[in-house]
């Protein structure tokens, strides 16, 4: 038999929906000191990233500004607080991809992984793996010689000459210090792709220094008859 | 070579070089595969000195390409959190 609904129930029913829209506003409170905070803890690497994904920094803040809209429209999906850098690169890597990547001035060459330029690697690996032991004395001499050379500058004219996902993996794993299993999670791709990146993307770097540092006379010729 | 290196099998330059970036990367899960490699490069010259080499090379990458959000960015972001 239904019973009467009384002014307690009434009051109960009243006080209940107060303290939900409390929680829900506490809890809202709560996210967004947190999406606060961890925005200002990655700022400059997401402005990283965007700015090596761009080449661009007017593009690069949009793209960085575009993601965290994104990524707050996005924060019930976040399902592990200390994953939040990982989970903020992956956002603004999709951004780049669906909004951005086409203003690209260059074309993209995400094929590259498919198609790589085997003459390319074979001749870094030519040259770091069959060199003499004196020639690698000379390459491995960092305090006088080869890498105390390369500016700043040069390394990142190498950076932005990488193909897009060699770029990418290289600044996330090498730069950023995300795990291979994480750089797979933000760029949706197996870890092993991620190891075989790394490799290729650093033999590409070191093609491109090499090349640099021989257009700039830090290589001499008769150095390389040693 | 300790006690201990003898029991460790050695692997040649081209198998350690095949996993020097991963090594450098601590991306080496295998203890097996890993013992191989160090044990490799304490008596192999080459490798050793290549696996500073490119650990001295990505030191100055990770340095080189590290960037400061600019003041305009930082109050932009700022901003726009204050609306959400």
């Amino acid at each position: 038999m239904a019973r009467e609904c009384t002014i307690s129930d009434h009051r109960h029913a009243v006080l209940a929906r107060h303290l939900e829209t409390i929680s829900f506003i506490m809890k809202k409170d709560n996210t967004k000191e947190f999406f606060s905070r961890s925005i200002e803890e990655t700022m400059d690497s997401i402005y990283g990233l965007a700015l090596r994904l761009t080449r661009n920094p007017a593009d690069a803040e949009d793209l960085v500004a575009e993601s965290v809209a994104r990524a707050w429209s996005a924060i019930e999906s976040l399902d592990d607080k200390q994953r939040f850098r990982p989970w903020l690169f992956r956002i603004l890597h999709n951004c780049f991809i669906s909004d951005y990547r086409k203003k690209s001035v260059r074309p993209n060459e995400t094929s590259y992984d498919e198609s790589p330029d085997k003459n390319g690697e074979d001749e870094i690996v030519a040259l770091m793996i069959n060199q003499s032991d004196d020639f690698m004395h000379w390459w491995a001499n960092p305090e006088k010689e080869f890498i105390n050379q390369l500016l700043g500058e040069n390394i990142l004219k190498a950076i932005e000459n990488l193909p897009e996902a060699f770029r990418t993996t290289v600044m996330l794993v090498n730069v950023e210090g995300l795990s291979y299993d994480e750089a797979a999670e933000v760029l949706c791709v197996p870890p092993g792709t991620i190891h075989s990146r790394m490799k290729r993307g650093r033999t590409l770097l070191q093609k491109e220094l090499w090349d640099q540092a021989k257009e700039e006379g830090l290589i001499l010729d008769n150095q390389l008859q040693r | 070579m300790t006690h201990d290196d003898n029991h460790i099998e050695d692997i040649d330059c081209t198998e350690a070089i095949g996993h020097l970036y991963a090594y450098l990367d601590d991306e080496i899960d295998d203890m097996e595969s890993l013992a191989k490699l160090e044990n490799h490069m304490k008596h192999c010259k080459s490798c050793f000195t290549r696996s500073e080499v490119e650990r001295a090379l990505s030191g100055r990458i990770q340095k080189a390409a590290k960037s400061h959000a600019p003041a305009s960015l930082q109050n932009r972001l700022r901003d726009l959190i204050q609306k959400f």
